[in-house]
């Protein structure tokens, strides 16, 4: 589909020569051994990695996704210098490969791993799609978190900051809980003195250097500018070393003094904002997490924490306690607000309460909107410092109690919420995975939205999982030991909150399954459903739905009768014509009747069914068993012809 | 938190909390809550309303497929509160003076500032309801985000923003202000043009006002697919605006063409231009600004720079009285509309022609005064002296068409750069007319030759290198502007070959650098002959010095021997007719066996035999009508005291031969004129004016005649002066004649006679040439050729070509094409 647009962009890079490769590889090597670079593929001698690299090997999502959230390193390498990218892209599984690369694999041109994994790549598809995740191309994934942070430092609206540092000639308008998550010091001073506003900055070191070290606690590069004169370049220099000291972060002075080469500073700048974030979320689990309390809904509005709180919050986030003990069909459904009447029906609502910063609350689309609007979220009275640190003219505001805001999520999803928002880390439970999609819909979170969607994707179900061999495992525990509904609602989540990946998932899951399903209502339910999403969007007249089972139903059942075509069914050009689209299918099985004998066992199995309609399908394959091959050919006419079946019906009701 | 994660692979996917199959929240009570909300929005009652329980609301009806219906309950509450509340409140402010704008003759009854006032009342109140409902859409649009992101892209709907913006284009600008009356946005166009109309008269007006309805217009589009170029500025405002101003500056540059001078106009209509560049810039749309002043150029200028041109305080005016500033403006004005400059350059090139044809009038006016005395040559010998004065006049007349043309050049030069800002077109243009100025006198050419000639007689000295090559460069700006170089080309070899002969040059570095110069502007073939005069000059010298050695050698040490100084002269090269005076037709004889004395005849053969050692096979022709001799003389009673003295005289060949004659006469003695001319075989001419120097001229009268009359008629005698005096040593006998100057019409004749002669020539060798190269080419293709090839030397005449190829055919080089379409010729091998 995108070949056309990338393979003239993959033909114009020259393929690097084998010896240069060779040189830059010992190089590296050489570079990794004196302690210079850091080995960005470290060997990887566990159980779980070598389960990741057999998933990469096989294609199983499901696995893979498992391993990966065990927080096994996806760049790591196993005794033969194979990466799991380099396997998945060298086996060909485009799924998988994009799933890897997803979740932060690298494949870097100019590396020998890098070149070696689009070396192996199977086909085009997977060279390109490999290119386009070119690592100079794409972001570090913790770019957008402190890109975030650094944007602080700049952003004017809505004002979100609480203490102003002020130097000789300058001030700077900062966020004490950055301050105090990242400078040992600072975290000190602020605890001793939480309500600190302003703070003078010893007048001999020069304003530029103050610049330098702010700018790397809020996540960005430490440079200073070249300055004209060496003498005022020493004292800027000497100013940084003195103020990384004083603030107990020594890497400022380090980093400046080593730029390195491009690579190594990369690293470096690595390691700086794996670092920060490290410190944030320490800071955030200590300081946000640990300090979230529960209270009687009632008294919600009691609540009076002052901006001098040790958490540093302005703002409380409100979400509902979620108690397992409540059953869910009373839960749902029922927006809980701050409205008393609404929550009054339950015996105790409760509701969690977490101490929360609009700085990071910002990365939120919404949040963003809502402190910027001119609505009461919107008024920050409290604490408000103008440009010269002086608090706010009016003194009560300042000890007015935070704003409380609900959000309409439980209070395990708003942890996980706030983690990404924090620290960029998403790892959830698959079972609040839905609510963690709608919340982050509500919240326009994108990226959090995708990552649960991947997460309900790849752990929901595997591709190795074919009916029979997931029926002849009783030993394992698939998702439809539960209720069978769920299917259903991941579909509808995804079509709420318009996530094409799981619409597309739960249509191979049905596909795989789809004796067990067809007959339900609520099967049929879906596809009147999904048909009727397509007449409001007045596009083609086919439902979508169905044409992806569809699809994936070819995809599981064809597969295995064409490669036995291809074994038995050599020199005949039915080879060519099993390979086309299904559409093709049934005319061409009635072609090759007598041609050979498995053709006509083909035909006879086509005979079969078209004699057998209606009736149940097991005995017909228990007639014809010992061929596999005929079975699943059977089993794709009857399945079609099901859903053809079904959707004549849905026609005449509607 | 990672701990969360992962626990059990095969955790359970649970449903959402909210079962979305449960539609128990009741879309009537949601929207009541929001409406509530809204209201109080609009009444600017929102810092209390909680943002986190309106979005809620909004996104689960959303949520609960509502989308629609939520989406049709805002665009009609806000229908309604811009149609009930603001429309009333706007049209409030229509008082009856804006009313009366739209009646043509509606000033008479209300003041401008009582317009003004309540045209500034409605303009703020309308930017009032706009910014008002600006900011509540924003604050709507911020609440109803679920609904514009999740309703609004799916079902292809405009965003409620652009939806709200939509109906206060219908509701508000597009409603009439009452019934029967023109809808609001026709009355706030009128009220704006208005405004603008008074601030072009001068009064202020608040811009700001007027700005915010503009960008209240940009901000809005004509219909609701917010097509880009449909803004309701643009449909709705410009083209009106565009109109009107033109309409305006229709009259008021008809007005100002009327009534003030030139440059009044210029500076008044550069100052509308910007006026309204500003105007755009503060009041109405950057967009506008190109298009407004395309206006104002099409009114102010490209329709008026030909009235404008021509006025009297025009551009001939400016350039009379050197306007140079005034002359600016009218180029800065008319490069605006036209690259081309198409009128102005159409004014200064029909001012440089009649200037150009001022001067030339004059130089033939000054040179007509001689000449119609001087038309006969009878009479111009019978006032021989007033007629050499005259002649005088007539080269001064064309030194001065010299220094007038190079003024008259200078002077536009200075114009063009100091005006025209070094404008090409107009370089071009000036280029132009000054060649057609020079080419179309006729006599330019030869005029332009003795330019340079006093140049390097005279004009160059005591100047600095400098100031010698600017002379230099003058010169050569001339001739660029020359068509017919090879007339000049003829001219300037004969005054050349005077100069150098007679050793008239200044200087023999600033000669060659002139060539050069030429050489470089003309190009090589031009300058040929001329640098083969120099080089035969020097050769001369080495070969008199060649024959002093020769002569030394053979060791007679004879005092009396006569010294030889010798210019060989290749007779292709030098134009030798300069020197025959105006009769070469009379004088077939010309080179009649001049007789020499012994003495001197003995050195020319000596030299002839020295040099025939030196180059065999060729000729030497003796051209002594050019030559001087230094001749000692000695007279009897020339001191002061009556003693004897010698002098140095320099004299002319011929006169040296006649004084010699007298050597050997006793005393007392004398010669007829027919005597002289049988002993020396002068002819007749020369030997008149060379008598008449020796004679008649009083300073060096070594003769005396009889009888003592000024002219020279055969039968006279001479007979050598005893009583000669002077007190000068050296004395120097100038011939009639010698220097370079006009030529009379005779000569004139014969030049171009000739000339035209060679360019025949050049011509065939032309036609030849292409000939040879294309072997058939039709008629009008080969003049074109022709015309083309030949046009650096000059412009052949057409009727010219035509004559040479008929006589090629005639030759037989060329033949007709009788089959072909059009007249063809074939070159014959």
């Amino acid at each position: 589909m995108d070949n056309e647009t990338t393979v003239p962009a993959a033909e114009d890079r020259t393929t690097i020569a084998k010896h240069n490769i060779e040189k830059a590889l010992y190089q590296e090597t050489q570079d990794i051994r004196a302690g210079r670079l850091k080995d960005e593929n470290p060997l990887d001698k566990s159980a779980d990695f070598r389960l990741l690299c057999d998933a990469a090997r096989r294609g199983d999502l499901r696995l893979a996704q498992e391993q990966i959230t065990k927080g096994v390193n996806t760049n790591a390498r196993d005794e033969y210098d194979y990466t799991p990218l380099i396997l998945a892209s060298l086996c060909g599984h485009f799924e998988l490969v994009q799933m890897l690369l997803e979740q932060g694999a690298k494949c870097e041109r100019d590396t020998f791993q890098g070149e070696r994994c689009l070396y192996n790549a199977l086909n085009d598809r997977i060279r390109n799609l490999l290119l386009s995740y070119d690592y100079s191309k794409s972001t570090d994934p913790l770019q957008p978190l402190a890109g975030h942070i650094t944007s602080l430092l700049t952003r004017d609206a809505p004002q979100t900051a609480d203490i102003i540092l002020h130097t000789a000639d300058t001030s700077f308008r900062l966020h004490k809980f950055v301050l105090s998550a990242r400078s040992p010091y600072f975290r000190r001073k602020l605890q001793e003195k939480p309500e600190t506003k302003s703070w003078k900055l010893a007048p001999l070191i020069p304003t530029e250097s103050f610049e330098c070290c702010i700018r790397y606690l809020y996540f960005g590069d430490a440079f200073i500018r070249t300055l004209d004169r060496e003498d005022e370049e020493r004292s800027v220099l000497e100013g940084v070393d003195r103020l990384s000291r004083q603030l107990e972060v020594p890497q400022v002075f380090e980093t400046l003094l080593n730029p390195g080469d491009r690579r190594q500073a990369r690293q470096r700048r690595q390691d700086d904002v794996e670092n920060g974030r490290d410190q944030l979320a320490a800071w955030f689990r200590g300081r946000v997490l640990q300090r979230k309390f529960v209270i009687d809904t009632d008294e919600v509005s009691q609540v009076t924490w002052t901006r001098d709180n040790p958490s540093f919050a302005d703002v409380l986030l409100q979400a509902d306690v979620d108690d397992e003990s409540t059953p869910p069909e009373q839960e749902s459904g029922i927006p809980i607000g701050p409205s008393l009447d609404m929550a009054s029906r339950y015996a105790k609502p409760r509701k969690t309460l977490f101490p929360a910063h609009r700085a990071m609350l910002l990365r939120s689309e919404l949040f963003s909107t809502m402190f910027a609007s001119s609505f009461r979220e919107g008024h920050i009275a409290p604490q408000t410092i103008d440009w010269a640190g002086r608090p706010a003219p009016n003194a009560d505001d300042a000890n007015e109690a935070l704003q409380v805001v609900p959000v309409d999520c439980t209070a395990a999803v708003l942890e996980v919420i706030l983690t990404f928002l924090y620290t960029e880390n998403v790892s959830f439970p698959l079972s609040i995975a839905l609510d963690v999609l709608h919340a982050a819909d509500m919240l326009f979170i994108d990226k959090l939205k995708q990552r649960a969607a991947l997460l309900i994707s790849t752990l929901g179900n595997g591709t190795s999982s074919v009916v029979e061999s997931e029926l002849s495992r009783p030993g394992s525990q698939t998702p439809e030991e539960q209720s069978k509904e769920w299917i259903y609602e991941v579909i509808r989540s995804g079509w709420d909150c318009r996530v094409h990946r799981l619409e597309e998932f739960g249509a191979r899951y049905l596909a795989y399954r789809l004796e067990s399903y067809i007959g339900e209502p609520e099967f049929r339910e879906i596809v009147r459903e999904s048909a009727g999403r397509i007449t409001r969007r007045e596009e083609t007249d086919t439902v979508e739905l169905v044409d992806d089972i569809r699809y994936y139903l070819s995809e599981r059942l064809r597969l295995r009768f064409e490669d036995a075509g291809l074994e038995e069914l050599m020199e005949g050009h039915n080879v060519r014509d099993t390979r086309e689209h299904e559409e093709a299918e049934d005319s061409e099985l009635d072609k090759t009747t007598g041609e050979t004998n498995d053709v006509n066992i083909l035909a006879d199995a086509h005979m079969n069914n078209i004699s057998g309609e209606g009736q149940v399908v097991r005995t017909l394959d228990g007639e014809i068993a010992g061929d596999e091959f005929a079975q699943d050919a059977v089993n794709y006419q009857i399945l079609l012809a099901k859903i053809d079946g079904l959707l004549e019906e849905l026609r005449l009701d509607a | 938190m990672a701990s969360l994660a992962g626990r059990g692979p095969r955790a359970k996917i649970r449903p959402p909390r909210r079962g979305l199959a449960n539609n128990d929240i009741d879309f009537n009570d949601t929207w009541g809550v929001l409406e509530k909300a809204f209201l109080e929005i609009h009444t600017k009652n929102a810092s209390a309303l909680s943002f986190e329980e309106l979005y809620r609301n909004a996104y689960k009806i959303v949520l609960k497929k509502k989308g629609d219906e939520l989406y049709k309950r805002v665009a009609d509450f806000e229908e309604r509160w811009l149609a009930e509340n603001v429309h009333k409140r706007v049209v409030n402010l229509l008082t009856p003076p804006l009313m009366m704008l739209d009646s043509t003759s509606g000033r008479s009854l209300t003041t401008t500032a009582e317009k003004k006032d309540s045209g500034e009342k409605f303009l703020r109140e309308l930017r009032g309801a706009w910014e008002d409902h600006q900011v509540c859409m924003s604050m709507l649009t911020d609440v109803l985000m679920y609904m514009d992101r999740v309703y609004c892209q799916d079902s292809r709907q405009p965003s409620i923003f652009a939806k709200s913006m939509g109906l206060f284009r219908d509701q508000i600008l597009r409603k009439p202000a009452r019934t029967e009356m023109p809808i609001l946005l026709d009355i706030l166009t009128r009220i704006i043009l208005d405004q603008i109309r008074m601030d072009r008269d001068g009064e202020t007006i608040q811009t700001h006002l007027i700005k915010a309805n503009i960008s209240m217009l940009e901000g809005l589009y004509d219909s609701d697919q917010e097509v880009e170029d449909e803004k309701l500025y643009l449909t709705a405002f410009e083209t009106e605006f565009l109109a009107t101003s033109a309409d305006f500056y229709r009259t008021e540059g008809e007005r100002m063409l009327r009534e003030s001078d030139a440059g009044t106009y210029c500076t008044h209509a550069k100052r509308r231009i910007d006026e309204e560049g500003d105007r755009c810039r503060s009041t109405l749309s950057e967009s506008t600004a190109p298009k407004i002043q395309r206006v104002v150029e099409d009114e102010l200028i490209r329709h008026k720079m030909k009235g404008l041109i021509e006025m009297d305080s025009g551009v001939e005016y400016m350039v009379d009285n050197d306007k140079l500033q005034e002359l600016g403006f009218v180029f800065d004005l008319e490069a605006r509309v036209d690259v081309k400059k198409t009128e102005l350059t159409r004014a200064i090139q029909k001012i440089v022609m009649e200037m150009g044809a001022n001067i030339t009038n004059a130089a033939v006016a000054a040179s007509a005064t001689s000449a119609a005395p001087g038309t006969t040559e009878e009479q111009a010998e019978d006032k021989a002296k007033t007629g050499a004065a005259k002649v005088n006049q007539v080269t001064v007349a064309a030194l001065k068409w010299s220094e007038d043309i190079l003024a008259l050049k200078d002077r536009f030069d200075n114009i063009w750069r100091q005006a025209f800002q070094s404008d090409q077109m107009l370089q071009i243009a000036l280029n132009r007319s000054m060649a057609d100025t020079i080419n179309s006198f006729s006599r330019s050419s030869e005029y332009i030759s003795l330019f340079i000639d006093d140049n390097m007689k005279k004009g160059i000295r005591n100047k600095t290198d400098a100031e010698v090559d600017s002379t230099l460069e003058k010169a050569i700006i001339l001739l660029r502007y020359l068509q017919d170089k090879d007339l000049f080309e003829t001219y300037y070899k004969k005054h050349l070959c005077k100069r150098l002969l007679l050793n008239k040059s200044q200087s023999i570095s600033v000669e060659k650098q002139m060539i050069s110069k030429m050489k470089i502007e003309l190009g090589n073939s031009f300058t040929l002959k001329l640098e083969a005069m120099f080089k035969d000059m020097t050769l001369s010298e080495e070969l008199t010095n060649g024959y002093k050695s020769y002569v030394n050698k053979l060791g007679d040490a004879d005092r009396t021997r006569v010294d030889l100084g010798i210019n060989v002269l290749t007779s292709m090269t030098w134009p030798l007719e300069a020197f025959r005076g105006g009769a070469t037709a009379d004088e077939d004889q010309g080179n009649l066996q001049i007789i020499f004395p012994a003495s001197i005849d003995r050195v020319k053969t000596g030299f002839t035999r020295f040099y025939n050692e030196k180059h065999s096979g060729r000729k030497l022709t003796w051209q002594t009508n050019m030559g001087d001799a230094d001749i000692k003389a000695t007279f009897a009673k020339a001191g002061k005291d009556g003693k004897p003295r010698t002098h140095d005289i320099n004299c002319s060949t011929y006169a040296m031969l006649i004084l010699l004659l007298f050597n050997d006469l006793p005393a007392g003695a004398s010669l007829a004129f027919e005597e002289i001319q049988a002993a020396t075989n002068i002819p007749p001419s020369d030997l008149a004016r060379n008598l008449q120097s020796l004679a008649v001229a009083p300073k060096t009268r070594f003769l005396v005649k009889e009888p003592m009359s000024r002219e020279i008629n055969p039968g006279d005698r001479f007979s050598y002066n005893e009583n000669f005096k002077s007190q000068f040593v050296k004395i120097k006998v100038g011939v009639v004649s010698a220097g370079n100057k006009v030529e009379g019409d005779r000569e004139r004749k014969e030049t171009e006679k000739k000339n035209n002669d060679s360019r025949g020539y050049v011509i065939e060798a032309c036609v030849v040439r292409i000939m040879k190269q294309r072997k058939v080419l039709a008629h009008t293709a080969l003049l074109n050729e022709t015309i083309t090839q030949l046009s650096a030397q000059f412009k052949p005449d057409v009727n010219m070509i035509k004559k040479k190829i008929e006589s090629l055919i005639e030759r037989e080089y060329l033949e007709r094409v009788d089959e072909a379409a059009v007249p063809s010729y074939r070159y014959l091998a």
